[in-house]
């Protein structure tokens, strides 16, 4: 063999080799790389941008684990007992309640992960050359994401459009966080389209926004011992009278806030829609009636009915009476209508089922009057009491606790009712307007001149349209206890229980580590969350918040 | 007597000196058979110390012409061992090869080429067909169970075409499944099939099982698997030999007459290998007394008397066809084979049905110098699923309704309906009858292949394959199941499909010579091409109006009438995964001195599209040597050791087993009128770079009737390929990165094979194989810092332990370490103290792993056993902590005998805890076979057997679950979990009886 005949040989495979040689570039078919994204997307790419910024809020609205677990289960609101073998998990519910959680527990890791991607997604709008109104629809949608992480972390981390993911980003902590949110949120408004609806970012929702960014300024920047500069009051009293001053009402059915029509409600500020009946544009609501109703709750589901497990407190529950009673009938003229449950006499409940919304204890009853059973076949009677350790042991164990179904069960009838556990039609409340009023209320109280009388005028008209007997009068909060009656807390209490703003506001009130049903201890460290442990592994610009 | 031998060669060799002056030639013919009476097709015969010689045909009968002076033959044939016998003055032979499974002259598969056994300076095992495993076999790798040592097998569920868990010197994956690569004739599969995998959106039942990828190929037509297991024999195939490659030769005609083989098979499961352990009827009573007052006692005791476990189980037969014909000459040959089978699982409704043609050729042109070769593989498989879900919630699946059932529950109501229970428990033969999950998966597996001798010493070869695989599953849960919102009163029906296409161009050219007379040098270098596509489509609706009452049932399915569904439970939804390219280089080059010193390197470059801009090519070298002591002349005089040889090799391959796309940054279009960006691109990923170094020892005494294999392997994997935690604000929580830690696995494995008696009438081998593994994470921390990650995965499921997970992967523990609260016992009312805080709870892992078989056979009849089993590891029983925990009996649910055993009570909450950790450790007689060798019968029946063989026989375990040999997947977030038990698919005891005969 001639050295040329190798030749021959070896050339002929780098041909062949070279033949099938290919740059090895991806080729992508569901996806778009983003160096060609902005034009593959087009002129409407922008709004579909923004809309996933907006499909973000029901992953950390919605769901009982989630943002309203860490802002509602920490209170006095909420808890969930373990009852036999259920809701144990782990004791992620009870260290949650007890203020004993530790930076490796997954809700508030999976928080912290939600509203950061929000965050992402709202930022990556302004890469892409919004118009004015879309920049700023995505401005306050990231302000709404920083909000909530400053409230529960302490501090937030901020990447500018376009910067490289791989880099540990920026992280706003102390004064310079909030006051960052508040330059947003001043600057973003005069760009919000006022014909915007609630399900879109409007001019009320950025400066109920703001309101809540001006009187939790204090309390931000020193949970321990919150304090309330006149400016910032000055600040909530007048664009709370803008937003007084425009066109929301309170609703003459509290509970048409939270049924399966509230999209027309009058007082939704802000909101994420859903359709009945339709998977398709459906944040699945459901899951805020089936986390608290028993396993046969409703005849035509049982035993599935429910998952037998948020509750509400006694204490809690009593502040609705000024006398504290425990057993409220549907007689009980001085109570309002906010309590629901068997007083309530309208169209909200519908024949099929027999529940109706609100707080629920004692005896419960099918659609035609019958007394409920348990699985055990004893009555289907919630009992107040829940052993201090929140675990259940007793023979009862199923029905301890009363239960609070503030979103009322989607029964609608076109299919049978059998839409109660999937694409129900309610809608999914962000921010309504009474809290508006009501941070008017406490804004005019902790002004340095306070107003107390034109506070107890507001929140009188509030009370007054949900039934209730007016207050004589109101103080901000008891110091020793979180469930008084006659205090602006209580009624904000009242008012937006179960909506995932008990938390701030019992720091805001400096009453958060005061002890409470089931909370026999606290200490300081729990007035905010950790960072979760897998965040702050990964960026050093994180600070652990302290004592975690 | 070697020395005797010597002297008896001298004495020939005088002999064949005078002989020779006559030149005469003469014609040897006989017959060779296997240690059954078996004839053996395609055995080498030829004369000792010449050149050449023939191939025995279909019947085993060869002729061949010798010269004068030809004194002895030597005759081989892979599996057996090489035997040398006189030439008897009649010049008709019959011999009986004797098995063996590491012959020294074996021709083995290495990658792109083969090799003779003794020429391997690597550690790969090869398993011929007839070692395989018998009985009920649905898949190639259930044939290999317990047989190579450092390989474990693990079915994922007794579900007859459930994918297994196959890992090849340890858990070696901290991402994905970490499989193995398959090498089918040459052609690198892609490792995925196209059923569409199922997870029901509704009625909390989570993911379902996925199958078994190699279900289209059938057991019947596999020659040989070899497996590859350390870097000098894995590193020719570069960036994707890192987990071990596995190599499936199948069948290939030899020349002789046409024949044809046939064989036929019907086997029933015939009941439990082992039950889970819950209350008897009689105990259970009692327990509904014990732990109830009586009135509700009274209440929940219905009177009636069933068995649930027993009740949802079928013995429908198991059947298997299966014909092949094949036959040419020298210069064609051929092979075609079809199999029909269909293996009934053992849970009704459960059927697992596949129809496999084969076909291969082979033709030489050109005076032998060109040779064609093709092959076509096509395999229709359908698999009636039932509702046994991995991640079942508070809803369970089929397997937990049976568990929990109250045995004293009748399943129907006097008219004929299903009898629902209260207590959460839907009925267990309702959810038989009402879901029907039907998949149906055709693949084609074709390659083409054309090898040109542009010199005696240089060949080229062109082969170009392509792996198309369509996947169809229609999955119904009818409305009329009670207890499963919102499936219940509405129904749901989806319908899903999924294609892969995957394409392989190789060009490799191979050369061989000869320097001076005693260095043998061989090499090989190739181009590789490898492409692969995957798409899919799902729609699932609900709220269908018919099948909503039991009694009155239409035929049709809700994915029959799709339309008539009022609501979809997500969007329809499609999707095709972003194309991936290799191309790759690759070299080897042999050496053999005198067959003393062997050396053997390879080197691969591979070009993946998925790697990172910055980082397209990887190189992966690897070197191999071998002593071959038993060669040198100093082993010459010695009578006692027959081989011996050390081998040492090192070598670095690579994985890229990350989602194509991950490098760069991609933006997607979702459901309501949005598009987002969807990951972190990162453009600096690159191969994951796995270094594995192995010393081994191979030997062989006593005339070959002993050998053995030492290897200790290390195996240290860096540059892991993970998904990290994102960096928030991100567009999704993880994004790929390569992390600086090592995953390091090492350990020793031995195999030892020997004939105990060898006897004309009676014999008997044994060979058994040992493991040993430890698996550790070192340096495992966040990119840039010295902040250890941790990440957690195992999900425990079902009701009171939603969200809970029990494993971590973190830094100075074995990958999927227990991360479990620690069980403190019973307090004075009977309930359960656990710890505040999880702590590192022990190791999932297998320290061990074991198999032996043993073959005896007296004249015709001859018997297998294969038994097996792991031992130094714990398993989760997540079964026993959230579906028959304690606090059923008081709902009248069925309860696990542990818990009745123990002081706790009903009111005992549900955790995740050490206390439902159990040792693993167990041993499996996996299957026995009795084998009658009829031998030919008149002219024309030529090797007739019959055999009857059992699967499953025993199994010897402290484990309180079905099996032990369990791995449901309960990954979180894409990180493995391994060996959590949960509601499984029990694993079925089942005989086989068949018959098998050549034409």
């Amino acid at each position: 063999m001639t050295i040329s005949k190798y030749f021959k040989i070896s050339a002929l495979l780098v041909v062949i080799g070279a033949a099938g040689c290919t740059k090895l570039n991806e080729t992508y078919k569901s996806t778009v790389p983003a160096d060609q994204a902005a034009a593959a997307l087009g002129p409407a790419g922008v709004g579909l941008l923004l809309q996933s910024a907006y499909n973000d809020l029901p992953g950390i609205f919605v769901g009982q684990d989630q943002l309203f677990s860490l802002e509602e289960n920490s209170t006095d609101e909420s808890l969930v007992p373990t009852r036999g073998g259920d809701w144990d998990d782990n004791g992620v519910w009870r260290v949650i309640h007890n203020h004993t959680w530790n930076a490796d527990h997954g809700q508030v890791l999976s928080v912290y992960n939600g509203l950061n991607k929000l965050n992402f997604d709202a930022t990556n709008v302004l890469a892409f050359a919004p118009n004015k109104e879309q920049a700023a629809e995505a401005r306050f949608l990231r302000a709404l994401s920083l909000y909530y992480i400053l409230d529960l972390y302490n501090q937030f981390p901020f990447r500018n459009p376009g910067d490289t993911l791989l880099n540990a980003p920026k992280v706003y902590k102390g004064p310079a966080a909030i006051q960052f949110i508040i330059d947003e949120l001043e600057a973003l408004l005069p760009d919000l389209g006022a014909a915007n609806g609630s399900t879109a970012a409007n001019p009320a929702a950025a400066k109920l926004l703001l309101m809540k960014c001006y009187l939790n300024r204090g309390a931000f920047n020193n949970r321990a011992a919150p304090t309330f500069d006149d400016a910032d009051m000055q600040k909530v009293i007048t664009l709370g009278q803008q937003i007084m001053a425009s066109n929301y009402s309170y609703e003459s059915k509290y509970f048409h806030n939270f049924n399966n029509v509230n999209g027309s409600s009058k007082e939704l500020v802000f909101a994420y829609p859903a359709t009945e009946n339709s998977s398709t544009n459906n944040p699945g609501m459901q899951a805020r009636w089936m986390m608290t109703f028993h396993y046969n709750e409703y005849t035509a589901q049982a035993p599935n009915a429910g998952w037998n497990g948020f509750s509400t407190t006694s204490d809690f529950y009593k502040t609705f009476g000024a006398a504290g009673v425990m057993n409220y009938t549907p007689n009980d003229t001085i109570l309002d209508t906010r309590l629901g449950g068997r007083r309530l006499s309208d169209s909200l409940t519908t024949a099929m089922s027999g529940i109706k919304p609100g707080f629920l204890v004692g005896q419960q009853y099918d659609a035609a009057g019958n007394p409920l059973k348990d699985r055990k076949g004893a009555p289907l009677a919630f009992d107040p009491v829940i052993q201090p350790t929140m675990i259940e042991t007793g023979s009862n164990l199923e029905v301890t606790g009363i239960r609070v179904a503030k979103y009322v069960p989607d029964f609608s009838t076109t299919y049978g009712g059998a839409n109660y556990s999937s694409n129900v039609g309610n809608w999914l409340v962000i921010m309504r307007y009474p809290n508006a009023v009501l941070m008017l209320a406490e804004a005019m109280m902790r002004q340095a001149s306070p107003n107390n009388a034109g506070a107890l005028a507001l929140v009188n008209t509030l009370r007054t349209a949900r039934g209730a007997a007016p207050l004589a009068s109101m103080t901000l909060a008891d110091p020793t206890n979180v469930d008084t009656y006659g205090t602006l807390l209580g009624e904000r209490g009242r008012e937006l229980y179960f909506e995932s703003e008990r938390r701030t506001d019992l720091i805001r009130f400096g009453v958060y580590l005061t002890t409470w049903q089931y909370k026999p201890t606290d200490d300081p460290k729990y007035l905010v969350y950790p960072i979760p442990n897998q965040a702050l592994a990964v960026n050093p610009n994180l600070t652990q918040n302290p004592g975690y | 007597m070697k020395r005797l031998l010597k002297r008896i060669s001298v004495l020939f060799l005088c002999v064949s000196f005078t002989q020779l002056a006559f030149s005469q030639t003469r014609v040897i013919t006989g017959t060779i058979t296997d240690d059954k009476g078996a004839p053996v097709q395609g055995a080498s015969v030829a004369v000792k110390g010449a050149k050449g010689g023939t191939t025995t045909d279909a019947t085993g009968a060869f002729s061949l012409t010798v010269g004068a002076n030809a004194h002895s033959l030597v005759v081989s044939s892979v599996g057996f061992n090489q035997q040398e016998i006189g030439i008897p003055v009649d010049n008709k032979v019959a011999i009986t090869l004797v098995s063996s499974a590491q012959s020294l002259n074996d021709v083995v598969v290495i990658g792109y080429g083969t090799t003779k056994r003794k020429d391997v300076t690597g550690s790969l095992t090869t398993v011929t067909s007839k070692e395989f495993n018998q009985g009920v076999i649905t898949s190639p790798d259930q044939l290999l169970s317990n047989k190579v040592s450092g390989l474990e097998v693990t079915s994922n569920s007794g579900q007859p075409g459930a994918a297994t868990t196959i890992r090849i010197r340890g858990n070696s994956s901290v991402r994905g499944v970490g499989n193995p690569l398959y090498v089918v004739d040459g052609v690198i599969l892609d490792g995925r099939d196209a059923r569409p995998s199922l997870n029901l959106g509704v009625g909390g039942f989570g993911q379902t099982p996925e199958d078994n990828p190699l279900l289209f190929i059938d057991p019947n037509s596999i020659q040989d698997i070899t497996i590859l297991k350390d870097a000098s024999s894995t590193a020719i195939y570069g960036s994707r030999g890192a987990n071990g490659v596995i190599v499936i030769t199948t069948k290939t005609g030899s020349s002789g007459a046409i024949r044809m083989d046939a064989s036929a098979s019907v086997g029933f499961n015939v009941g439990y290998m082992k039950k889970y352990d819950i209350l008897p009827f009689g105990t259970y009573v009692n327990a509904l007394s014990k732990y109830n007052s009586a009135g509700r006692a009274d209440t929940l005791n219905q009177g009636a008397h069933v068995d649930p476990l027993e009740d949802i189980t079928q013995s429908n037969p198991i059947q298997n066809y299966d014909v092949a014909l094949s036959g040419g000459n020298e210069n064609g040959k051929f092979r075609a084979s079809f199999l029909a089978s269909t293996t009934p699982g053992f849970i009704q409704n459960n059927k697992l049905n596949k129809y496999i043609g084969t076909f291969s050729g082979n033709y030489k042109f050109l005076d032998k110098r060109l040779t064609v070769a093709f092959g076509l593989i096509t395999g229709n498989v359908t698999n009636n699923d039932v509702l046994a879900s991995n991640t079942a919630g508070s809803a369970g699946n089929l397997i937990s309704s049976a568990l929990q059932w109250n045995p004293t529950k009748a399943y129907y109501n006097a008219n004929g309906s299903f009898a629902n229970e209260t207590n959460g428990t839907p009925n267990p033969l309702a959810m038989l009858k009402g879901y029907n999950d039907v998949s149906n998966v055709q693949t084609t597996l074709g390659n083409i292949s054309a090898a040109f001798k542009i010199l005696p010493n240089l060949e080229y070869k062109f082969l170009y394959s392509i792996n198309q695989s369509n996947g169809t599953r229609n999955t119904n849960i009818d409305g009329f199941i009670a207890g499963i919102p919102p499936i219940t009163g509405n129904g749901v029906g989806i319908i899903e499909t999924a294609a892969l296409t995957s394409q392989v161009i190789d060009n490799t050219l191979q050369y061989n010579t000869t320097f001076g007379q005693d260095l043998h040098f061989t090499a090989l270098a190739g181009f590789e091409y490898w492409k692969t596509n995957y798409s899919g489509f799902g729609v699932a609706k609900q709220g269908f109006n018919f099948n909503q009452n039991e009694l009155s049932l239409l035929n049709a399915q809700y994915t029959d009438i799709i339309q008539n569904g009022q609501t979809y439970v997500t969007n329809p939804t499609s999707g095709s995964d972003i194309t991936t390219e290799i191309q790759s280089e690759f070299a080897r080059v042999d050496f053999n001195y005198k067959d003393k010193l062997y050396l053997t390197g390879t080197m691969r470059i591979d070009g993946s599209s998925k790697f990172g801009v910055n980082n397209k090519y990887g190189y992966f070298p690897s070197v191999g040597a071998k002593w071959n002591i038993a060669n040198e002349s100093f082993m010459k005089d010695n009578t006692l050791i027959n081989g011996l040889a050390l081998r040492g090799t090192w070598g670095i391959t690579g994985s890229q087993d990350f989602p194509p796309g991950a490098s760069i940054d991609q933006f997607a279009f979702g459901a309501y009128n949005s598009a987002s960006q969807v990951n972190a691109g990162n453009p600096d990923l690159k191969w994951e770079q796995t270094m594995q170094y192995d010393f081994g020892l191979d030997f062989a005494i006593l005339n070959n009737r002993l050998s053995g294999t030492f290897d200790y392997y290390n195996k240290d994997k860096t540059n892991i390929l993970f998904q990290n935690v994102a960096i928030q604000p991100g567009p999704a929580a993880f994004y790929w990165i390569n992390l600086p830690g090592h995953l390091v696995n090492k350990g020793i494995e031995v195999s030892i094979s020997a004939t105990i008696v060898q006897h004309k009438d009676f014999q008997w081998d044994l060979t058994a194989n040992f493991a040993t593994n430890s698996n550790l994470i070192t340096n495992f921390y966040a990119p840039g810092t010295k902040n250890p990650l941790a990440i957690y995965t195992g999900q425990i499921n079902g009701q009171g332990v939603s969200g809970t997970l029990g494993q971590v992967i973190t830094n100075n523990q074995p990958v999927d370490e227990f991360w479990l609260k620690h069980f403190e016992g019973f307090d004075q009312k009977g309930n359960q103290i656990v710890s505040a805080n999880p702590t590192f709870a022990g190791n999932p892992n297998p320290s061990q792993l074991f198999g032996v078989s043993t073959t005896l056979r007296y004249k015709k009849l001859s018997l297998v056993l294969n038994g097996g089993g792991s031992s130094g590891f714990l398993i989760y029983n997540n079964t026993a902590t959230s579906v028959t925990n304690i606090a059923g009996i008081a709902n009248g649910r069925n309860i696990d005998m542990n818990a009745y055993k123990s002081a706790e009570q009903p009111s005992s909450g549900v955790a995740a805890s050490d206390r439902f950790l159990e040792n693993g450790a167990y041993f499996k007689l996996r299957n026995a076979s009795l084998t009658y060798s009829f031998g030919n019968i008149g002219n024309y029946i030529k090797n007739l057997n019959v055999f009857v063989a059992g699967s499953n026989l025993f199994v010897i375990t402290g484990f309180s679950g079905f099996d032990p040999e369990v791995n449901i997947d309960k990954s979180n977030g894409g990180y493995p979990s391994s060996s959590i038990e949960y509601i499984p698919y029990p694993t079925p005891r089942s005989v086989l009886a068949g018959v098998s005969f050549s034409l």
